[in-house]
Protein backbone atom coordinates (compact mmCIF):
# COMPACT_ATOMS: atom_id res chain seq x y z
CA UNK A 1 0.00 0.00 0.00
CA UNK A 2 2.63 2.43 1.10
CA UNK A 3 5.02 1.47 -1.69
CA UNK A 4 2.22 1.89 -4.21
CA UNK A 5 1.55 5.34 -2.79
CA UNK A 6 5.22 6.30 -3.04
CA UNK A 7 5.50 4.88 -6.54
CA UNK A 8 2.49 6.87 -7.69
CA UNK A 9 3.73 10.02 -6.01
CA UNK A 10 7.28 9.93 -7.33
CA UNK A 11 7.32 7.89 -10.50
CA UNK A 12 4.26 9.54 -11.97
CA UNK A 13 3.29 12.83 -10.35
CA UNK A 14 6.63 14.12 -9.18
CA UNK A 15 8.65 12.87 -12.14
CA UNK A 16 6.21 14.40 -14.60
CA UNK A 17 6.15 17.67 -12.72
CA UNK A 18 9.93 17.84 -12.45
CA UNK A 19 10.57 16.98 -16.07
CA UNK A 20 7.85 18.97 -17.80
CA UNK A 21 7.35 21.97 -15.55
CA UNK A 22 10.63 22.42 -13.70
CA UNK A 23 12.79 21.19 -16.55
CA UNK A 24 14.85 18.55 -14.74
CA UNK A 25 17.07 16.52 -17.06
CA UNK A 26 18.37 13.19 -15.79
CA UNK A 27 21.68 12.12 -17.29
CA UNK A 28 23.08 8.57 -16.96
CA UNK A 29 20.05 7.65 -14.89
CA UNK A 30 20.21 4.06 -16.09
CA UNK A 31 23.18 3.29 -13.80
CA UNK A 32 20.92 3.42 -10.78
CA UNK A 33 18.19 0.98 -11.82
CA UNK A 34 20.51 -2.05 -11.70
CA UNK A 35 21.68 -1.48 -8.12
CA UNK A 36 20.07 -3.30 -5.21
CA UNK A 37 21.57 -1.41 -2.29
CA UNK A 38 23.40 1.88 -2.50
CA UNK A 39 24.12 5.22 -0.90
CA UNK A 40 23.39 8.19 -3.16
CA UNK A 41 25.79 10.99 -2.32
CA UNK A 42 24.97 14.38 -3.74
CA UNK A 43 25.47 18.09 -3.44
CA UNK A 44 22.64 20.02 -1.80
CA UNK A 45 21.13 23.35 -2.82
CA UNK A 46 17.40 23.02 -2.51
CA UNK A 47 14.45 21.13 -1.05
CA UNK A 48 13.87 19.88 -4.57
CA UNK A 49 17.08 17.83 -4.42
CA UNK A 50 15.45 15.02 -2.45
CA UNK A 51 12.38 15.03 -4.69
CA UNK A 52 14.52 14.87 -7.83
CA UNK A 53 16.58 11.94 -6.51
CA UNK A 54 13.55 10.01 -5.22
CA UNK A 55 11.92 10.42 -8.64
CA UNK A 56 14.87 8.75 -10.33
CA UNK A 57 14.35 5.48 -8.45
CA UNK A 58 12.45 2.40 -9.63
CA UNK A 59 9.27 1.14 -7.93
CA UNK A 60 11.15 -1.48 -5.96
CA UNK A 61 13.92 0.84 -4.82
CA UNK A 62 11.53 3.59 -3.68
CA UNK A 63 10.15 1.96 -0.56
CA UNK A 64 13.61 0.82 0.57
CA UNK A 65 15.41 4.12 0.09
CA UNK A 66 15.61 6.71 2.85
CA UNK A 67 16.80 10.28 2.50
CA UNK A 68 18.67 11.51 5.54
CA UNK A 69 17.06 14.73 6.74
CA UNK A 70 17.89 17.17 9.49
CA UNK A 71 15.66 16.44 12.46
CA UNK A 72 16.20 19.88 13.92
CA UNK A 73 14.72 21.37 10.74
CA UNK A 74 12.10 18.89 9.52
CA UNK A 75 11.32 17.34 12.89
CA UNK A 76 10.85 20.46 14.99
CA UNK A 77 7.06 20.12 15.02
CA UNK A 78 4.87 17.01 15.01
CA UNK A 79 3.11 18.05 11.79
CA UNK A 80 6.32 18.77 9.88
CA UNK A 81 7.90 15.53 11.04
CA UNK A 82 4.77 13.53 10.07
CA UNK A 83 4.63 15.08 6.60
CA UNK A 84 8.34 14.50 6.02
CA UNK A 85 8.08 10.85 7.04
CA UNK A 86 4.87 10.26 5.08
CA UNK A 87 6.13 11.69 1.81
CA UNK A 88 9.80 10.80 1.79
CA UNK A 89 10.52 7.80 4.05
CA UNK A 90 13.12 10.07 5.61
CA UNK A 91 15.34 9.16 8.52
CA UNK A 92 15.47 12.25 10.72
CA UNK A 93 18.75 12.88 12.46
CA UNK A 94 19.99 15.52 14.90
CA UNK A 95 22.77 17.62 13.44
CA UNK A 96 23.89 18.84 16.90
CA UNK A 97 24.65 16.62 19.88
CA UNK A 98 22.02 16.82 22.62
CA UNK A 99 22.79 13.66 24.59
CA UNK A 100 19.41 11.93 24.65
CA UNK A 101 18.80 11.14 20.95
CA UNK A 102 20.49 8.27 19.10
CA UNK A 103 23.80 8.83 17.30
CA UNK A 104 22.91 9.64 13.67
CA UNK A 105 25.68 7.42 12.27
CA UNK A 106 24.30 4.43 14.19
CA UNK A 107 20.82 5.08 12.80
CA UNK A 108 22.12 5.18 9.23
CA UNK A 109 24.36 2.19 9.77
CA UNK A 110 21.46 0.14 11.14
CA UNK A 111 19.34 1.00 8.09
CA UNK A 112 22.17 -0.18 5.84
CA UNK A 113 22.49 -3.43 7.80
CA UNK A 114 18.77 -4.03 7.22
CA UNK A 115 19.43 -3.90 3.49
CA UNK A 116 18.07 -0.42 2.98
CA UNK A 117 19.52 2.34 0.79
CA UNK A 118 20.26 5.92 1.75
CA UNK A 119 20.28 9.36 0.12
CA UNK A 120 22.88 11.52 1.77
CA UNK A 121 23.87 15.14 1.41
CA UNK A 122 27.31 15.34 3.05
CA UNK A 123 27.40 19.14 2.80
CA UNK A 124 24.94 19.10 5.70
CA UNK A 125 22.87 22.07 4.62
CA UNK A 126 21.73 23.76 1.43
CA UNK A 127 24.39 26.21 0.36
CA UNK A 128 24.41 28.90 -2.28
CA UNK A 129 23.59 27.81 -5.85
CA UNK A 130 26.49 26.14 -7.72
CA UNK A 131 28.86 26.52 -4.76
CA UNK A 132 29.87 23.44 -2.80
CA UNK A 133 30.61 23.38 0.90
CA UNK A 134 33.07 21.08 2.61
CA UNK A 135 31.81 17.52 3.15
CA UNK A 136 31.03 16.27 6.64
CA UNK A 137 32.79 13.06 7.59
CA UNK A 138 29.67 10.92 8.21
CA UNK A 139 29.80 9.44 4.72
CA UNK A 140 33.39 8.33 5.44
CA UNK A 141 32.43 6.57 8.64
CA UNK A 142 29.48 4.84 6.99
CA UNK A 143 31.48 3.56 4.01
CA UNK A 144 34.26 2.40 6.32
CA UNK A 145 31.74 0.37 8.33
CA UNK A 146 30.09 -1.01 5.18
CA UNK A 147 32.87 -1.35 2.63
CA UNK A 148 30.81 -3.68 0.41
CA UNK A 149 28.00 -1.19 -0.20
CA UNK A 150 28.22 0.87 -3.37
CA UNK A 151 27.91 4.62 -3.37
CA UNK A 152 26.59 6.61 -6.32
CA UNK A 153 27.99 10.13 -6.73
CA UNK A 154 25.47 12.63 -8.09
CA UNK A 155 25.93 16.25 -9.06
CA UNK A 156 22.88 18.46 -9.42
CA UNK A 157 22.99 21.80 -11.12
CA UNK A 158 20.39 24.55 -11.12
CA UNK A 159 18.23 23.37 -8.20
CA UNK A 160 19.37 26.33 -6.15
CA UNK A 161 17.99 28.63 -8.80
CA UNK A 162 14.62 26.91 -9.04
CA UNK A 163 13.97 26.88 -5.30
CA UNK A 164 16.78 28.50 -3.31
CA UNK A 165 17.17 28.41 0.43
CA UNK A 166 14.73 30.77 2.10
CA UNK A 167 12.52 31.20 -0.98
CA UNK A 168 8.95 29.93 -1.25
CA UNK A 169 8.25 30.64 -4.94
CA UNK A 170 9.33 27.89 -7.32
CA UNK A 171 10.54 29.28 -10.65
CA UNK A 172 11.24 26.75 -13.43
CA UNK A 173 14.78 26.70 -14.84
CA UNK A 174 16.63 23.96 -16.69
CA UNK A 175 18.15 21.67 -14.09
CA UNK A 176 20.49 18.73 -14.44
CA UNK A 177 20.87 15.59 -12.33
CA UNK A 178 24.09 13.90 -13.40
CA UNK A 179 24.75 10.38 -12.11
CA UNK A 180 28.25 8.96 -11.73
CA UNK A 181 29.28 5.30 -11.79
CA UNK A 182 28.32 3.30 -8.68
CA UNK A 183 31.36 1.88 -6.91
CA UNK A 184 32.62 0.63 -3.56
CA UNK A 185 35.29 2.66 -1.85
CA UNK A 186 38.95 1.73 -2.16
CA UNK A 187 40.30 3.90 0.63
CA UNK A 188 40.53 2.75 4.23
CA UNK A 189 40.85 5.97 6.26
CA UNK A 190 37.74 8.03 6.93
CA UNK A 191 39.25 11.25 5.61
CA UNK A 192 40.47 9.49 2.45
CA UNK A 193 37.01 8.07 1.78
CA UNK A 194 35.44 11.51 2.19
CA UNK A 195 38.05 12.92 -0.19
CA UNK A 196 37.42 10.18 -2.74
CA UNK A 197 33.65 10.77 -2.74
CA UNK A 198 34.05 14.54 -2.86
CA UNK A 199 36.54 14.21 -5.71
CA UNK A 200 34.09 12.14 -7.76
CA UNK A 201 31.33 14.71 -7.31
CA UNK A 202 33.73 17.51 -8.21
CA UNK A 203 34.66 15.57 -11.36
CA UNK A 204 30.98 15.31 -12.32
CA UNK A 205 30.67 19.02 -11.70
CA UNK A 206 33.58 19.70 -14.06
CA UNK A 207 31.79 18.03 -17.00
CA UNK A 208 29.37 20.95 -17.16
CA UNK A 209 30.16 23.84 -19.42
CA UNK A 210 30.77 26.74 -17.09
CA UNK A 211 29.09 29.95 -18.22
CA UNK A 212 31.68 32.67 -18.67
CA UNK A 213 30.84 34.57 -15.49
CA UNK A 214 31.15 31.62 -13.15
CA UNK A 215 34.61 30.63 -14.26
CA UNK A 216 36.03 33.94 -13.10
CA UNK A 217 36.12 33.07 -9.38
CA UNK B 1 -11.99 6.47 -36.66
CA UNK B 2 -13.65 9.51 -38.14
CA UNK B 3 -10.44 10.34 -39.95
CA UNK B 4 -10.70 7.39 -42.29
CA UNK B 5 -14.15 8.30 -43.53
CA UNK B 6 -13.87 9.37 -47.13
CA UNK B 7 -15.16 12.96 -46.80
CA UNK B 8 -12.73 13.61 -43.97
CA UNK B 9 -9.99 12.18 -46.11
CA UNK B 10 -10.97 14.45 -48.98
CA UNK B 11 -10.83 17.48 -46.67
CA UNK B 12 -7.39 16.55 -45.41
CA UNK B 13 -5.95 15.25 -48.64
CA UNK B 14 -3.19 17.86 -49.05
CA UNK B 15 -2.10 17.60 -45.45
CA UNK B 16 -2.03 13.81 -45.62
CA UNK B 17 0.10 13.91 -48.78
CA UNK B 18 2.73 16.07 -47.09
CA UNK B 19 2.66 14.04 -43.88
CA UNK B 20 3.26 10.90 -45.95
CA UNK B 21 6.20 12.60 -47.67
CA UNK B 22 7.63 13.64 -44.29
CA UNK B 23 7.21 10.17 -42.81
CA UNK B 24 8.88 8.72 -45.90
CA UNK B 25 11.87 11.05 -45.51
CA UNK B 26 12.08 10.26 -41.79
CA UNK B 27 12.00 6.51 -42.25
CA UNK B 28 14.60 6.85 -44.99
CA UNK B 29 16.87 9.08 -42.85
CA UNK B 30 16.51 6.88 -39.76
CA UNK B 31 17.38 3.72 -41.69
CA UNK B 32 20.24 5.47 -43.52
CA UNK B 33 21.80 6.84 -40.30
CA UNK B 34 21.32 3.50 -38.55
CA UNK B 35 23.23 1.66 -41.27
CA UNK B 36 25.81 4.46 -41.50
CA UNK B 37 26.27 4.28 -37.70
CA UNK B 38 26.90 0.53 -37.91
CA UNK B 39 29.54 0.97 -40.60
CA UNK B 40 31.33 4.18 -39.61
CA UNK B 41 30.16 6.08 -36.52
CA UNK B 42 31.25 9.74 -36.38
CA UNK B 43 30.42 12.77 -34.27
CA UNK B 44 28.62 14.41 -37.13
CA UNK B 45 26.36 11.41 -37.37
CA UNK B 46 25.31 11.92 -33.76
CA UNK B 47 24.18 15.44 -34.62
CA UNK B 48 22.26 14.13 -37.63
CA UNK B 49 20.62 11.43 -35.52
CA UNK B 50 19.59 14.01 -32.93
CA UNK B 51 18.04 16.15 -35.64
CA UNK B 52 16.15 13.18 -37.03
CA UNK B 53 14.82 12.33 -33.58
CA UNK B 54 13.49 15.83 -33.00
CA UNK B 55 11.96 15.65 -36.45
CA UNK B 56 10.09 12.53 -35.44
CA UNK B 57 8.69 14.39 -32.45
CA UNK B 58 7.63 17.34 -34.62
CA UNK B 59 6.06 15.10 -37.25
CA UNK B 60 4.14 13.05 -34.68
CA UNK B 61 2.86 16.29 -33.19
CA UNK B 62 1.36 17.32 -36.51
CA UNK B 63 -0.11 13.90 -37.20
CA UNK B 64 -1.69 13.90 -33.74
CA UNK B 65 -3.07 17.37 -34.25
CA UNK B 66 -4.60 16.33 -37.56
CA UNK B 67 -6.13 13.20 -36.07
CA UNK B 68 -7.25 14.52 -32.71
CA UNK B 69 -8.09 18.14 -32.13
CA UNK B 70 -6.44 21.52 -32.75
CA UNK B 71 -6.31 22.13 -28.97
CA UNK B 72 -3.60 19.44 -28.82
CA UNK B 73 -1.46 21.59 -31.13
CA UNK B 74 -2.03 24.71 -29.06
CA UNK B 75 -0.96 22.96 -25.87
CA UNK B 76 2.02 21.36 -27.63
CA UNK B 77 3.22 24.67 -29.07
CA UNK B 78 2.66 26.33 -25.70
CA UNK B 79 4.89 23.73 -24.05
CA UNK B 80 7.47 24.22 -26.79
CA UNK B 81 7.52 27.97 -26.12
CA UNK B 82 7.76 27.28 -22.40
CA UNK B 83 10.69 24.89 -22.77
CA UNK B 84 12.48 27.30 -25.10
CA UNK B 85 11.91 30.29 -22.81
CA UNK B 86 13.08 28.26 -19.82
CA UNK B 87 16.19 27.15 -21.66
CA UNK B 88 17.05 30.68 -22.72
CA UNK B 89 16.44 32.06 -19.22
CA UNK B 90 18.56 29.27 -17.73
CA UNK B 91 21.65 29.79 -19.86
CA UNK B 92 21.47 33.57 -20.01
CA UNK B 93 24.11 35.31 -17.97
CA UNK B 94 22.55 38.70 -18.64
CA UNK B 95 19.77 38.08 -16.16
CA UNK B 96 20.44 38.82 -12.51
CA UNK B 97 19.75 36.28 -9.74
CA UNK B 98 17.19 38.68 -8.26
CA UNK B 99 15.17 38.48 -11.45
CA UNK B 100 13.87 34.96 -10.84
CA UNK B 101 10.60 36.32 -9.44
CA UNK B 102 10.12 38.42 -12.57
CA UNK B 103 10.87 35.51 -14.90
CA UNK B 104 7.74 33.82 -13.59
CA UNK B 105 5.77 36.56 -15.41
CA UNK B 106 7.42 35.49 -18.66
CA UNK B 107 6.06 31.98 -18.06
CA UNK B 108 2.61 33.26 -17.10
CA UNK B 109 2.43 35.16 -20.40
CA UNK B 110 2.66 31.88 -22.38
CA UNK B 111 -0.83 30.44 -21.71
CA UNK B 112 -2.31 33.92 -22.13
CA UNK B 113 -0.68 34.44 -25.52
CA UNK B 114 -1.73 30.97 -26.71
CA UNK B 115 -5.25 31.58 -25.47
CA UNK B 116 -5.46 34.66 -27.66
CA UNK B 117 -4.13 32.58 -30.55
CA UNK B 118 -6.72 29.87 -29.90
CA UNK B 119 -9.56 32.38 -29.77
CA UNK B 120 -8.23 34.11 -32.86
CA UNK B 121 -8.29 37.53 -31.21
CA UNK B 122 -5.86 39.06 -33.66
CA UNK B 123 -5.55 42.58 -32.25
CA UNK B 124 -4.69 41.58 -28.70
CA UNK B 125 -2.60 38.64 -29.98
CA UNK B 126 -0.19 40.91 -31.85
CA UNK B 127 0.20 43.51 -29.09
CA UNK B 128 0.21 41.37 -25.96
CA UNK B 129 3.93 40.59 -25.88
CA UNK B 130 5.52 43.42 -27.90
CA UNK B 131 3.50 46.13 -26.12
CA UNK B 132 1.87 44.96 -22.90
CA UNK B 133 4.59 42.60 -21.64
CA UNK B 134 7.27 45.03 -22.80
CA UNK B 135 5.85 47.44 -20.24
CA UNK B 136 4.83 44.92 -17.60
CA UNK B 137 8.21 43.19 -17.27
CA UNK B 138 10.21 46.41 -16.70
CA UNK B 139 7.52 47.56 -14.25
CA UNK B 140 7.85 44.31 -12.27
CA UNK B 141 11.63 44.75 -12.28
CA UNK B 142 11.24 48.27 -10.93
CA UNK B 143 8.92 47.06 -8.16
CA UNK B 144 11.66 44.67 -6.98
CA UNK B 145 13.60 47.83 -6.20
CA UNK B 146 17.10 46.71 -7.21
CA UNK B 147 18.35 49.16 -9.82
CA UNK B 148 21.89 47.87 -10.34
CA UNK B 149 22.10 46.74 -13.97
CA UNK B 150 18.32 46.84 -14.23
CA UNK B 151 18.51 48.13 -17.82
CA UNK B 152 20.11 44.88 -18.93
CA UNK B 153 17.30 42.77 -17.53
CA UNK B 154 14.72 45.16 -18.96
CA UNK B 155 16.16 44.55 -22.40
CA UNK B 156 16.97 40.86 -22.17
CA UNK B 157 13.74 39.42 -20.77
CA UNK B 158 11.34 40.95 -23.34
CA UNK B 159 13.73 39.97 -26.14
CA UNK B 160 13.74 36.39 -24.92
CA UNK B 161 9.95 36.46 -24.85
CA UNK B 162 9.86 37.73 -28.42
CA UNK B 163 12.19 34.95 -29.61
CA UNK B 164 10.46 32.08 -27.86
CA UNK B 165 6.84 33.00 -27.09
CA UNK B 166 5.71 35.67 -29.53
CA UNK B 167 7.34 34.11 -32.58
CA UNK B 168 6.27 30.50 -32.02
CA UNK B 169 2.71 31.44 -31.12
CA UNK B 170 2.26 32.50 -34.75
CA UNK B 171 2.51 28.85 -35.73
CA UNK B 172 -0.43 28.11 -33.47
CA UNK B 173 -2.37 31.13 -34.73
CA UNK B 174 -2.22 29.71 -38.27
CA UNK B 175 -4.68 27.08 -37.03
CA UNK B 176 -7.16 29.80 -36.03
CA UNK B 177 -7.23 31.52 -39.40
CA UNK B 178 -10.67 31.60 -41.04
CA UNK B 179 -11.40 29.22 -43.91
CA UNK B 180 -10.99 30.46 -47.45
CA UNK B 181 -13.45 29.03 -50.01
CA UNK B 182 -11.75 26.68 -52.47
CA UNK B 183 -8.70 26.15 -50.27
CA UNK B 184 -8.97 22.89 -48.38
CA UNK B 185 -5.81 22.46 -46.36
CA UNK B 186 -6.54 25.51 -44.16
CA UNK B 187 -4.36 26.49 -41.24
CA UNK B 188 -2.84 23.03 -40.89
CA UNK B 189 -1.60 23.23 -44.45
CA UNK B 190 0.07 26.58 -43.81
CA UNK B 191 1.55 25.32 -40.55
CA UNK B 192 3.03 22.24 -42.19
CA UNK B 193 4.25 24.33 -45.12
CA UNK B 194 6.25 26.83 -43.06
CA UNK B 195 7.65 24.31 -40.57
CA UNK B 196 8.62 21.84 -43.26
CA UNK B 197 10.27 24.49 -45.45
CA UNK B 198 12.13 25.99 -42.48
CA UNK B 199 13.54 22.69 -41.32
CA UNK B 200 14.31 21.38 -44.79
CA UNK B 201 16.06 24.70 -45.52
CA UNK B 202 18.41 23.98 -42.59
CA UNK B 203 19.08 20.57 -44.09
CA UNK B 204 19.61 22.00 -47.61
CA UNK B 205 22.04 24.65 -46.34
CA UNK B 206 23.90 21.98 -44.39
CA UNK B 207 24.09 19.56 -47.32
CA UNK B 208 25.07 22.19 -49.94
CA UNK B 209 27.63 23.58 -47.50
CA UNK B 210 29.16 20.11 -47.07
CA UNK B 211 29.22 19.48 -50.82
CA UNK B 212 30.47 22.81 -52.18
CA UNK B 213 31.20 25.03 -49.18
CA UNK B 214 34.35 27.17 -49.53
CA UNK B 215 33.67 30.75 -48.51
CA UNK B 216 32.58 31.39 -44.94
CA UNK B 217 29.90 33.98 -44.26
CA UNK B 218 30.39 34.80 -40.55
CA UNK B 219 33.11 32.54 -39.26
CA UNK B 220 33.14 33.96 -35.73
CA UNK B 221 29.54 33.05 -35.04
CA UNK B 222 28.73 30.05 -37.18
CA UNK B 223 31.84 28.44 -38.71
CA UNK B 224 29.83 25.95 -40.77
CA UNK B 225 27.88 28.57 -42.70
CA UNK B 226 29.18 29.14 -46.21
CA UNK B 227 28.00 31.24 -49.17
CA UNK B 228 27.70 28.11 -51.31
CA UNK B 229 25.52 26.40 -48.71
CA UNK B 230 23.41 29.50 -48.25
CA UNK B 231 22.76 30.06 -51.95
CA UNK B 232 22.19 26.37 -52.66
CA UNK B 233 19.82 26.31 -49.69
CA UNK B 234 17.67 29.25 -50.69
CA UNK B 235 17.34 28.04 -54.27
CA UNK B 236 16.36 24.50 -53.25
CA UNK B 237 13.93 25.83 -50.65
CA UNK B 238 12.33 28.20 -53.15
CA UNK B 239 11.89 25.32 -55.60
CA UNK B 240 10.29 23.17 -52.93
CA UNK B 241 8.08 26.07 -51.85
CA UNK B 242 6.82 26.23 -55.41
CA UNK B 243 5.98 22.52 -55.61
CA UNK B 244 4.30 22.39 -52.20
CA UNK B 245 2.10 25.43 -52.80
CA UNK B 246 -0.98 23.15 -52.95
CA UNK B 247 -0.92 23.43 -49.15
CA UNK B 248 -1.48 27.17 -49.28
CA UNK B 249 -3.66 29.74 -51.01
CA UNK B 250 -0.52 31.30 -52.52
CA UNK B 251 -0.06 31.99 -56.25
CA UNK B 252 2.98 30.65 -58.13
CA UNK B 253 5.07 33.83 -57.86
CA UNK B 254 4.08 34.36 -54.24
CA UNK B 255 5.16 30.85 -53.30
CA UNK B 256 8.62 31.27 -54.83
CA UNK B 257 9.12 34.64 -53.11
CA UNK B 258 7.94 33.16 -49.81
CA UNK B 259 10.36 30.25 -50.26
CA UNK B 260 13.22 32.74 -50.66
CA UNK B 261 12.01 34.74 -47.63
CA UNK B 262 11.74 31.64 -45.44
CA UNK B 263 15.24 30.52 -46.45
CA UNK B 264 16.81 33.93 -45.73
CA UNK B 265 14.98 34.54 -42.44
CA UNK B 266 15.72 31.00 -41.32
CA UNK B 267 19.39 31.73 -41.81
CA UNK B 268 19.12 34.98 -39.84
CA UNK B 269 17.25 33.29 -36.97
CA UNK B 270 19.89 30.58 -36.89
CA UNK B 271 22.79 33.00 -36.55
CA UNK B 272 20.99 35.17 -33.97
CA UNK B 273 20.54 32.19 -31.66
CA UNK B 274 24.10 31.02 -32.43
CA UNK B 275 25.40 34.43 -31.37
CA UNK B 276 23.43 34.27 -28.10
CA UNK B 277 24.93 30.85 -27.40
CA UNK B 278 28.46 32.04 -28.23
CA UNK B 279 28.04 34.86 -25.73
CA UNK B 280 27.58 32.30 -22.97
CA UNK B 281 30.40 30.08 -24.16
CA UNK B 282 28.25 27.31 -25.62
CA UNK B 283 29.14 26.13 -29.07
CA UNK B 284 26.75 23.69 -30.59
CA UNK B 285 24.04 23.23 -28.03
CA UNK B 286 21.68 25.19 -25.85
CA UNK B 287 22.37 22.98 -22.84
CA UNK B 288 25.19 23.05 -20.35
CA UNK B 289 26.10 19.39 -20.84
CA UNK B 290 28.11 18.50 -23.93
CA UNK B 291 26.38 16.14 -26.32
CA UNK B 292 22.80 16.84 -25.22
CA UNK B 293 20.92 19.01 -27.67
CA UNK B 294 18.53 21.68 -26.46
CA UNK B 295 15.22 23.03 -27.69
CA UNK B 296 16.79 26.25 -28.93
CA UNK B 297 18.91 24.41 -31.48
CA UNK B 298 15.73 23.12 -33.06
CA UNK B 299 13.64 26.25 -33.11
CA UNK B 300 16.30 28.85 -33.88
CA UNK B 301 15.30 29.31 -37.51
CA UNK B 302 11.58 28.89 -36.80
CA UNK B 303 11.64 31.79 -34.36
CA UNK B 304 12.12 34.13 -37.31
CA UNK B 305 10.40 32.34 -40.17
CA UNK B 306 7.15 31.78 -38.26
CA UNK B 307 6.14 35.43 -37.71
CA UNK B 308 7.48 36.61 -41.08
CA UNK B 309 5.62 33.90 -42.98
CA UNK B 310 2.51 34.55 -40.92
CA UNK B 311 2.36 38.27 -41.65
CA UNK B 312 3.04 37.86 -45.36
CA UNK B 313 0.31 35.26 -45.80
CA UNK B 314 -2.06 37.10 -43.50
CA UNK B 315 -1.75 40.35 -45.40
CA UNK B 316 -1.93 38.71 -48.81
CA UNK B 317 -4.93 36.45 -48.25
CA UNK B 318 -6.62 36.98 -44.90
CA UNK B 319 -6.58 40.70 -44.14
Amino acid sequence: MRSAFLAFLYSILMRGFLRIIVGVKYINKEVISKEKQFIIVSNHNSHLDTMALMSSLTFRQLSKTHPIAAGDYFGDSVAKSFITRLFTNAILIRRTKDGNSENPIDMMSRALSEGRSLILFPEGSRGEPEKMQEFKKGIGILLQKHPDIKYIPVYMRGMGKVLPKGEKLLVPFDTYVLFGQPSTTKAAEISEIVQEVEGKIMALRATFIQPVEETKD
Amino acid sequence: MHFLQSDKFEQNREVIILISIILGILVFATVLFFIWGKIKPTNQLKELKMRTNSWWVMASMFVLATLLHPVVSFVAFGLLSFAAMRELASISKNVRDDDRRVIIWCYIAIPIQYFFAYKGWFNIFIIFIPVIMHVWIPFMLVIRGITTEIGRSMGVLPTQMMLTIFSLSHLAYLLSLPEIPGFNAGGRGLLLYVVFLTEINDVFQFVWGKLLGRHKIIEKISPNKTWEGFIGGILSTAALAYFLRFLTPLTEIESVLIGLTIACSGFVGDVIVSAIKRDIGLKDTGTLIPGHGGILDRIDSLSLTAPIFFYIVYNLHYA
